[in-house]
């Protein structure tokens, strides 16, 4: 799998006939290298080169970019852009190089100047290069052979134009090649830019002579892997149109839950069956490209015979052997990656959607696409080429000779060599000199110094300067005392996510007695969950569990009559509704409705878009007139031996909850100094129009919200006969402890809770007390997410920007309700009270870990990361690669965005499913690999390492970067190369300011790092 | 009472006006290289709207005070001789009102989404310059009173139809199918022309109110034109509204068309551009009072449109195209209604089902999050309690029937097979003899060169 395969330069020998094995054992490979994009409505975010893990992280973006045609790095004007905006400076460019290129660094390239010199201007200059004819246009039009190159600096201006002008006055001239007909003798009356002019063009006419003496090399053949390619070359017809029309279609039918009014018939025999039974059905049309095999698939149809057979004659037509069959598949299924992906999800985990299909549907869909593969390959080849033979034997056609002349290619060559030579300041002169190994070394410097190479080492210094300024600002905060609550008036735990960055840092403003945790949004309590509106259950927990228990919410004795009416009511609306809206899409029911009522839903219309937090409150009166009561409890405790989904399995055993609590308190390190009231806040994004909602979501519960984890395991906790297990195990509760689960809305940014109506008099006051301290951070929390959102104004106050965020998640026409974790760049792993008091602008995913309470293995460390790792690596990376590539990776802009099979979107009326994120998710992300730091020892993570292949292979291969802080001391170390090596700050110093506020007012974009001054204020223990 | 009357002509004027002053305003900007930013954007649609709507809305009602049905507004004559003349009027009436109205109020509330919608977004000006050629396209169309007048403002909405179809241009889905609703649209403007060319030969001039005899105004009034002429030119503009409507056989461009951002889908597909083929119906009504042969034309390409439409919504699995299949189906009824001598019911039956169809376009995206309230609400899934009237189909035609709805009834394939070839074949064969009448030469084996479409390769 992790060879670069070669293109099919011939027909392939057959070495051995192709078997049904060969073919089975291929289809897990290939499923673990497609998206792993399940139903859309519960987002997953892993990383999309996932199945090439096992690489280093260069080796598996290059490979990946290849097989899946994406592009591995942003293209270089974005890094020159980003070098004016000062994210990416000469000095880590020359880092990077020095690192890279070793000894190799100093050797000598062209006239004068090393290696490093040379790479370091390719790197900081634009070079202009396109189609032979856009360059020959170049030539002819533009000054690029009588002004130096704009972007070449003063000094190197200047100083070329005199030495040319030496050259040319004591030698130029009596060279063979001086343009006598254009210049004539240099006189003492030439302006500078007849100097300027005439140096250029000896230059120019050295150059083409220098290259010529160069032997070039030959031509990269184009890649073709698949007879399309080649048909495609041959005839200019892409046969996968008139298939992939087809097979969209009909991948749509099979997977629908719910969307079409009628069901793919046959559906339950799967997808081979279903075609066949379709299409072997005579179409009205004789002149159709499937016509001539319909008798073909009747035959199938009725003899029987199975995908997987049709599978290898096919194969065996193409002249596919069972060498390059894994290749050769992966290339077929690539086109449509998105909804070969989601089939084969739903084939594999299949119980998170209502409707999955049957196992060995992608080996199905495999064989319905090469058949029609075959086909269309036949049609065009025989229209158009008249060619009737073997399909394999089209790989013999000759093809045209390519476009590109010798002189041509020599010119484009010696385009690049004259820019590269300007920007140098090297000289006509001093060209003349070179010898010919010397124009050899120079011109394989340029082929090797290509875009590809040269993207990566502007990627790895836009890495290396972020994570200069991180390492230096955990330096400068880690030389300060702890900022330990001694007593805290509450305390609250909130998901890792880094939107909590800003929620807490503002709540430890507003409130510096507040003390706040962080730990994966699911709290170590993964369940299925049903609440009391919900018709079916959910998955709460990350992706990599299936959950072995059911939850559901249950509305108190009490009021069940009062619910069972209004669900009823709810019923019939629902019922009705439903009618109407399904009404409006047929005949008769149309005609109606539409004719009768239909001017009436210009009122909504006009409402909902002019006045969309107007509409949405009036909605939402109307509603609680019909919502289940307040009073619900969760169905915790269960009575049966075994789990299930209903009555009486529901729930956990005592003993889970109690090893469920005590793993959850002791991975944040909360075993001692209990507050009055403890807060678990899940979190979770409600928005309108957004088909990329669960995006939104909280990644550790697979696009969920995590409200429902953070109730449970309060509930638990305050259950008595848990606190006494608990105090056993060492851990003690005091009775005057209450702990809460709430829900943070990070769209609208409030705060809602559960079981008000457990809390005593005395904890209501506190609970009163902490709210108002959310309720105020709620507002500053807007008011910082406000800033990155264009068209809210910098001015707003706090009031006025919670409600401009409350009014985006309403707002019908908003595609940006929030923007996620799109600013993450780094994870923290260690105490808060270390960087308390850090201004980390929202970048940095925090984890609770408290290395004084782990023991020597790192235990606690270990189960840590064995989830933190793989999750937080997984958002940076869809992140990272959505942002590289936008249409590639990502799922593109979402204004076309066309909801299919309640499933995905697919772009506009038939493409391939888009998975990833949407370009308004992610167009204010940096793409850099996530900078774990990390409050331990290095042998702790060798173990852990040693323990688990998995975190191993994500630090090892670099797909995350790591860096660790000592527990005691404010040390860093970075691992590089597979050690870890003494990490010490370039530029020590980090600004101070008062309060985030001042940090962060006025500014749009990214914003450095900066010490908030209460971190002093904060009385330690 | 000449006051009123001038009152109203030039509040005529002003929405006719509103319209064409937003393309300049946005158009030249851009022409000169220097669009205006986002917010001015918006805020000269929304200006320009509230005009054009606050006109039409008065003119609506000064209509009533005075009890008109029928107010003049004549431009220019562009060729005047006697007994032929080709002029720009504008007419305002029981059929033009309402549908100035509806496309001032759909557009003002597309353009406010839409300014939302496509914030930040690279195509924002080129989205707003079409939007308003669009506007002003439907609004001359809507109130045109002659048939060239009519067909201006048709053409204008074809092209910015078009080009919104293929706003992406950087995919290739989108340019083919924004390139395939043109050459459908190049069909029915060929017809609408012809039909206006017979028109004039027949009565000197285009002008709708000279179809008529006598004072009544529309829909009243007795035609003038013979039953032969009226079927001549009735089954021309018949073809002509098929196009525009996407009726059969050209309803295979509907769902193409869903490749734009999903407002400029809902306003034009859902809502105004398909109705236009309508409302061109509504407008020659008295060539369809006088043939009755065009009469049983409308209704049955009516009643089969929406039949087809009907049983292809019904395995749609992707929300754009099942809206619009739904559209398909609601405009074969009122085409049907108006082939059976219908008018004022077509006509409110166009105004709601455009108004309710764009709300539902613009929910479309929303659809996950509706379904499951839905779900919730009923508690239990949908798809379990859908009533299907497939179980009618006797079993041994279900297959092929889902086939053919699968398959959009094959219709882009037959307009391939049956016109499109055919024709493309007859020119070819024309071009070919005209040069060896002309050159002698043989011809060449290709016609035309090869565009360029590689780029130049930045990965290996």
């Amino acid at each position: 799998m992790s060879a670069i395969p070669l293109p099919h330069a011939d027909a392939p020998a057959m070495d051995r006939p192709l078997t049904s094995q060969d073919i089975e054992q291929a289809i897990p490979q290939l499923g673990a290298l497609l998206p792993f994009q399940g139903p859309i409505s519960s987002f997953v975010f892993l990383n999309p080169l996932q199945g090439l893990e096992d690489l280093p992280f260069d080796e598996a973006v290059r490979l990946g970019a290849e097989i899946f045609g994406c592009a591995p790095y942003l293209s270089e004007e974005r890094y020159f852009l980003k070098q004016q905006q000062g994210r990416i400076t000469a000095e880590e460019l020359s880092a990077v190089l020095v690192r890279e290129l070793g000894p190799a660094a100093q050797e000598p390239v062209g006239p004068r100047g090393t290696r490093l010199d040379f790479r370091l201007r390719m790197l900081t200059h634009r070079m202009h290069l396109g189609p032979p004819e856009e360059m020959a246009w170049w030539i002819a039009e533009t000054d690029a052979l009588k002004r130096l190159q704009q972007d070449v600096p003063e000094e190197i201006r200047h100083d070329f134009v005199r030495r040319s002008r030496t050259w040319i006055l004591q030698a130029g001239t009596s060279w063979p090649g001086w343009p006598q007909a254009d210049y004539g003798t240099p006189g003492d009356d030439w302006s500078d830019q007849l100097w300027e002019q005439a140096s250029l063009a000896c230059l120019w006419k050295v150059v083409l002579q220098g290259v010529e003496r160069v032997e070039l090399q030959p031509a990269r053949p184009s890649r073709q892997r698949r007879l399309r390619d080649r048909l495609e070359q041959l005839t200019g017809i892409d046969t996968d149109l008139a298939v992939h029309e087809l097979l969209i279609r009909l991948c749509a039918a099979l997977t629908d839950q719910g969307l079409a009014g009628w069901p793919l018939p046959h559906r339950e025999q799967g997808l081979w069956k279903a075609f066949l039974a379709l299409y072997s059905e005579p179409g009205w049309l004789t002149r159709n490209w499937l016509a001539p095999i319909r008798d073909n698939l009747a035959r199938l149809y009725t003899g029987q015979v199975t995908a997987i057979d049709s599978l290898r004659d096919s194969l065996q037509e193409l002249g596919v052997s069972s060498e390059n069959l894994v290749d050769f598949l992966r290339d077929s299924l690539v086109p449509l990656r998105g909804w070969a992906g989601l089939l084969w999800q739903l084939e594999t985990r299949g119980d998170r959607v209502a409707q999955p299909v049957q196992p060995g549907t992608l080996l199905e869909f495999l064989a319905v696409r090469l058949l029609l593969d075959c086909q269309a390959l036949r049609t065009v080849a025989a229209e158009r080429l008249n060619y009737h033979g073997p399909l394999s034997g089209l790989w013999r056609v000759p093809v045209p000779p390519p476009r590109n002349s010798h002189s041509q290619q020599l010119e484009l060559l010696g385009l690049q060599v004259f820019q590269a030579a300007q920007w140098c300041g090297w000289t006509a002169g001093e060209m003349l000199q070179l010898t010919s190994p010397q124009w050899e070394n120079l011109v394989r410097e340029l082929e090797t110094f290509q875009p590809l190479e040269r993207c990566r080492i502007q990627h790895l210094a836009f890495e290396t300067r972020f994570r200069e300024k991180a390492l230096n600002a955990m330096t400068c905060r880690a030389v300060l005392p702890h900022a330990q609550v001694a007593t805290p008036r509450f305390q609250a735990v909130f998901c890792i996510d880094t939107r909590e960055e800003s929620f807490r840092r503002h709540l430890e403003e507003v409130c510096p007695e507040a003390e706040t945790f962080g730990a994966a949004g699911f709290f170590g309590v993964p369940i299925y969950y049903k609440g009391v509106v919900d018709a079916h259950y959910s998955t709460l927990c990350p992706i990599v569990i299936r959950p072995q228990h059911w939850i559901v919410e249950d509305v108190i004795y009490t009021q069940e009559a009062s619910n069972r009416r209004r669900t009823r009511t709810r019923q019939a609306l629902g019922e009705a509704s439903h009618r109407v809206q399904e009404g409006t899409r047929g005949l008769a029911t149309g005609a109606l409705l539409t004719g009768g009522l239909g001017v009436l839903a210009s009122v909504p219309l006009i409402a909902s878009v002019l006045f969309p937090r107007l509409t949405s409150k009036i909605q939402h009166q109307a509603a609680r007139l019909l919502a289940p009561p307040k009073g619900t409890r969760l169905r915790l405790e269960r009575l049966t031996e075994k789990p299930g989904p209903e009555g009486d399995a529901i729930g956990f055993s005592l003993t889970e909850m109690v090893n469920m609590s005590e793993r959850t308190l002791r991975d944040i390190g909360l075993i001692r100094n209990f507050a009055p009231l403890v807060f678990f806040v899940g979190h979770g994004s409600f928005c309108l129009n957004n088909p990329h909602k669960s995006a939104y979501d909280c990644g550790a519960c697979s696009g969920g919200a995590g409200g429902p984890n953070a109730r449970a395991l309060a509930s638990m906790l305050n259950d008595m006969r848990v606190r006494l297990a608990l105090a056993e195990r060492g851990i003690e509760i005091p009775h005057s402890t209450t702990f809460l689960g709430a829900l943070h809305n990070t769209g609208e940014d409030s705060i809602s809770y559960n079981e008000l109506e457990t809390l005593s008099i005395a904890q209501q006051r506190n609970f009163e007390f902490a709210r108002q301290q959310f309720e105020e951070t709620c507002e500053r929390n807007a008011r910082e997410r406000c800033r990155r959102f264009y068209s809210a104004p910098l001015d707003l106050t706090p009031a006025a920007a919670l409600r401009h965020v409350e009014a985006r998640t309403v707002d019908l026409a908003q595609t940006r309700p929030e923007f996620g974790n799109a600013t993450n760049a780094m994870c923290y792993v260690g105490r808060r009270s270390r960087i308390r008091g850090l201004y980390l602008d929202r970048r940095c995913f925090q984890v609770s870990y408290d290395a004084t309470t782990d023991d020597l293995e790192a235990t606690i460390l270990g189960r840590i990361l064995a989830a933190v790792v793989p999750v937080c690596e997984g958002i940076n990376l869809l992140y990272y690669f959505s942002y590289i590539d936008p249409q590639g990776w990502g799922a593109g802009t979402k204004l076309p965005h066309n909801v299919t099979s309640l499933l995905g979107v697919m772009d506009g009326a038939a493409s391939d499913l888009r998975g990833g994120l949407p370009w308004q998710g992610v167009e204010i992300h940096e793409p850099l690999r996530l900078l774990f730091v990390i409050e331990s020892q290095p042998e702790a993570i060798r173990k852990i390492m040693a323990r688990n292949p998995a975190v191993r292979q994500i630090i090892a291969n670099g797909w995350v970067q790591v860096a660790l802080l000592s527990p005691d001391s404010p040390d860093l170390l970075l691992y590089e190369a597979g050690s870890f090596r003494p990490w010490s700050p370039r530029n020590a110093g980090l600004s101070q300011v008062d309060s985030s506020w001042e940090w962060f007012r006025g500014q749009r974009d990214n914003l450095d790092f900066a010490l908030l001054n209460p971190v002093r204020e904060v009385p330690h223990a | 009472m000449p006051d009123l009357e001038i009152l109203i002509q030039s509040l005529g004027l002003v929405v006719i006006v509103a319209p064409s002053v937003l393309l300049c305003w946005l158009g030249i900007p851009s022409l000169l290289g220097r669009p205006l930013p986002e917010s001015w954007v918006h805020r000269v649609v929304q200006t320009v709207i509230w005009t054009g709507l606050l006109a039409a809305l008065a003119v609506l009602g000064l209509m009533l005070v005075s009890d008109q049905t029928h107010v003049m507004v004549v431009g220019r004559q562009w060729v005047h001789i006697p007994h032929y003349h080709f002029a720009f009027k504008l007419v305002f009436d029981r059929l033009s009102v309402p549908l100035v109205i509806l496309t001032f109020l759909l557009c003002g509330t597309i353009g406010a989404f839409a300014a939302r919608y496509l914030h930040r977004e690279s195509g924002f000006n080129r989205f707003f310059v079409l939007y308003s050629v669009f506007l002003l396209g439907m609004t001359v169309a809507s109130l045109a009173g002659t048939i060239e007048t009519l067909f201006a403002g048709w053409e204008l909405v074809g092209l910015s139809s078009a080009f919104l179809v293929a706003f992406y241009h950087e995919r290739r889905g989108p340019v083919a199918n924004g390139l395939h609703v043109w050459s459908v649209y190049r069909v029915s403007d060929a017809a609408l022309l012809i039909a206006s060319v017979v028109m004039h030969h027949l009565s000197g001039e285009g002008d709708f109110d000279k179809l008529i005899r006598g004072e009544g105004s529309w829909p009243f009034g007795s035609p003038t034109l013979s039953v032969s002429q009226a079927t001549l030119a009735g089954l021309l503009l018949v073809v002509a509204a098929a196009g525009k409507s996407a009726l059969i056989p050209f309803s295979g461009w509907l769902p193409r068309a869903m490749e734009g951002p999903t407002p400029s889908s809902a306003v034009f597909y859902g809502a105004l551009s398909v109705h236009l083929g309508a409302f061109l119906m509504l407008r020659v009504s008295p060539l369809l009072d006088a043939s009755p042969v065009t009469c049983a034309v409308i209704v049955v390409l009516g009643l089969a449109s929406a039949a087809f439409g009907a049983l292809a919504n019904r395995v749609q699995t992707d929300i754009k195209s099942a809206l619009s299949f739904a559209s398909l189906t609601q405009v074969g009824l009122i085409f049907a209604e108006i082939g059976l001598g219908l008018r004022y019911i077509p006509l409110v039956h166009i105004l709601g089902h455009a108004c309710w169809r764009t709300l539902q376009f613009l929910r479309a995206p929303t659809v996950l999050h509706d379904f499951r309230q839905l779900e919730n609400a009923v508690g239990g899934s949908l798809a379990a309690r859908r009533q299907s009237w497939e179980q009618w189909i006797p079993e041994n035609w279900r297959n092929w029937a889902y086939r053919f709805a699968l398959e959009r009834g094959e219709l882009d394939q037959g307009l391939f097979n049956w016109f499109v070839n055919p024709v493309r074949e007859l020119f070819i064969a024309c071009d070919r003899y005209e040069r060896l009448l002309l050159q002698g030469n043989p011809p060449p084996q290709k016609l035309g060169t090869e565009p360029w479409t590689r780029v130049l390769e930045e990965t290996p």
